[in-house]
């Protein structure tokens, strides 16, 4: 079922992320036409105006899309689960794994989607003559550095990208959690949403301390704590963070489906 | 057998008791009438049916086995409001019942689209609130299920959509099926019920045949009902 799930999610979700990623790169090709006008001419003031109209939506919408895609997401997980399509949704024969699933894995989509549609809006802005070489450019340097120093660059980069898809994840995680609670309540269950999710960081901050701690002080009773080279040092950390926030993503996970099983509470 | 069971069934939120100690069953192929006042419990109890709620106490039991997976697969529930989504259309809505219910019958739900009207290819947010139920309807009576839950089905209508609604559910149901109506509503629905369920504060205070009740106190449903709830 999570499958059927899933298609229904990526249709729902569909419908106001595509225009929202299309409106960006729209946005995009109409900055690069503007960057081409501007350039060195002398434009009357009411073109002036609209070149710089467009740049500022471009650099707005740069810095607001990935807002806006976190909020989408957070707003369907709230309207679809826990308001008034929750009657429809819950009484699926589904089981609430599955629409927990559903959900945080459609939300990974779509955030790393937005992060391919800034790079794509950056590259459509500036797309010139040359761009097609100077991307060949860069994709030969990154090449040319992957493949060096026993591909310890590339090993890094792939590390990095999977803590943040796995930070993304438990980050959902995170706000169906704190919205799962907050909608137990009987009232204003916004207000205690965001309360919980604050809860939620500060408990975070002092298991991780805790942790840290207790982490450190074994391995110094165990005399494992000795100097690490570089790479050694970023595999210890990226495994560290990990660990982390596998525990935090569990964690939220464990406190959505109790929620939604047992403390489900549409008005 | 039962197809929908309740023992010592009890509900609570926080301090208030939404339902005390509720036992009845419910026998395949009877349509069932819930009644009783605003805030009696029928919501609750038709909730708890679908696995929306958990009991704080006693069992509800349907075919046999607690709410979950398996039995939402025999469960037809009509809410008592509105719940689909508006942005999609009728269509989108026969597709996702379709992907979900083995037991939906899509040129079922299309005949009784066409008889209405509706267009299947507008969005919900484009039709009137009342062609808006009519659709939730026609997409809960579409279903083969074992079991209809319908909530305050005929609530807030005017009485030719009334008269709609339940001539759907009479037309539509399966027969071997069983088919629960939670209303205050009594006159409307009287002459579709085979049992009757009078709920009270949380308390089931009688159950029994429709027909019997009416010979054995030569009174109709509803004037019983006027009786047993007077203010």
């Amino acid at each position: 079922m999570l499958g059927k799930v899933l298609k229904h999610e990526l249709r729902a979700t569909s419908h106001t992320m595509l225009p929202l990623i299309g409106g960006m790169l729209l946005v995009a090709l109409m900055g690069n036409v503007c960057v081409r006008l501007g350039n060195g001419r002398d434009l009357p003031a009411a073109v002036s105006l609209i070149i710089t109209l467009v740049m500022v939506l471009f650099f707005v919408g740069i810095f607001a899309i990935g807002f806006v895609t976190v909020y989408m997401m957070v707003r369907r997980f709230r309207d679809n689960l826990l308001r008034d399509e929750g009657y429809i949704m819950h009484t699926l024969p589904v089981s609430v794994h599955a629409q927990i699933w559903s959900k945080v894995l459609v939300s990974a989509l779509w955030y790393a989607l937005t992060a391919v549609t800034i790079a794509a809006a950056a590259v459509l802005l500036t797309f010139g003559a040359d761009t097609v070489k100077i991307i060949g450019d860069l994709f030969k340097t990154l090449y040319d550095v992957f493949t060096q120093g026993d591909g310890h660059i590339a090993e890094i980069l792939v590390e990095f990208l999977a803590v943040l898809v796995l930070a993304s994840l438990a980050l959902s995680l995170s706000f169906d959690a704190a919205l799962s609670v907050g909608h137990a309540f009987a009232k204003h269950k916004m207000a205690a949403s965001v309360a919980v999710f604050i809860g939620f960081v500060v408990l975070e901050e002092i298991l991780l301390a805790t942790l840290g701690n207790l982490s450190m002080d074994t391995l110094e009773n165990v005399g494992r704590l000795e100097p690490m080279d570089l790479i050694g040092g970023w595999r210890a950390y990226c495994a560290w963070t990990a660990g982390m926030i596998l525990l935090e993503g569990g964690l939220s996970y464990a406190v959505t489906a109790y929620f939604l099983k047992r403390r489900l509470n549409l008005e | 057998m039962a197809i929908l069971e309740c023992k010592g069934l009890s509900k609570s939120y926080g301090p208030v008791k939404a339902l005390d100690g509720v036992s009845f069953t419910v026998g395949s192929g009877r349509i069932v009438g819930l009644l009783g006042p605003n805030g009696s419990g029928k919501t609750t109890l038709i909730k708890l049916a679908n696995g929306l709620l958990t009991p704080s106490s006693g069992e509800l039991l349907i075919n046999g086995q607690r709410p979950g997976v398996e039995t939402k697969k025999v469960v037809s529930y009509l809410p008592e409001r509105s719940c689909l989504p508006e942005w999609m259309s009728a269509w989108q809505l026969m597709d996702f019942y379709g992907d979900f219910y083995q037991d939906f019958d899509r040129s079922a739900a299309e005949a009784m689209l066409t008889r209405l009207s509706i267009d299947p290819r507008a969005r919900l947010k484009h039709l009137s609130k009342g062609n808006r139920e009519k659709v939730q309807l026609i997409m809960v009576m579409a279903r083969k299920a074992q079991i209809y839950l319908l909530d305050e089905p005929i609530g807030g209508v005017d009485p030719a959509a009334r008269d709609f609604i339940l001539s759907t559910i009479i037309s539509n149901y399966n027969p071997t099926a069983s088919v629960v109506i939670s209303t205050h509503l009594i006159a409307d629905v009287e002459r579709v019920l085979d049992d009757v369920i009078f709920i009270s504060q949380g308390k089931v205070v009688l159950a029994a045949p429709a027909d019997q009740l009416r010979e054995q106190q030569g009174k109709s449903v509803d004037q019983i009902f006027r009786e047993v709830f007077r203010c």
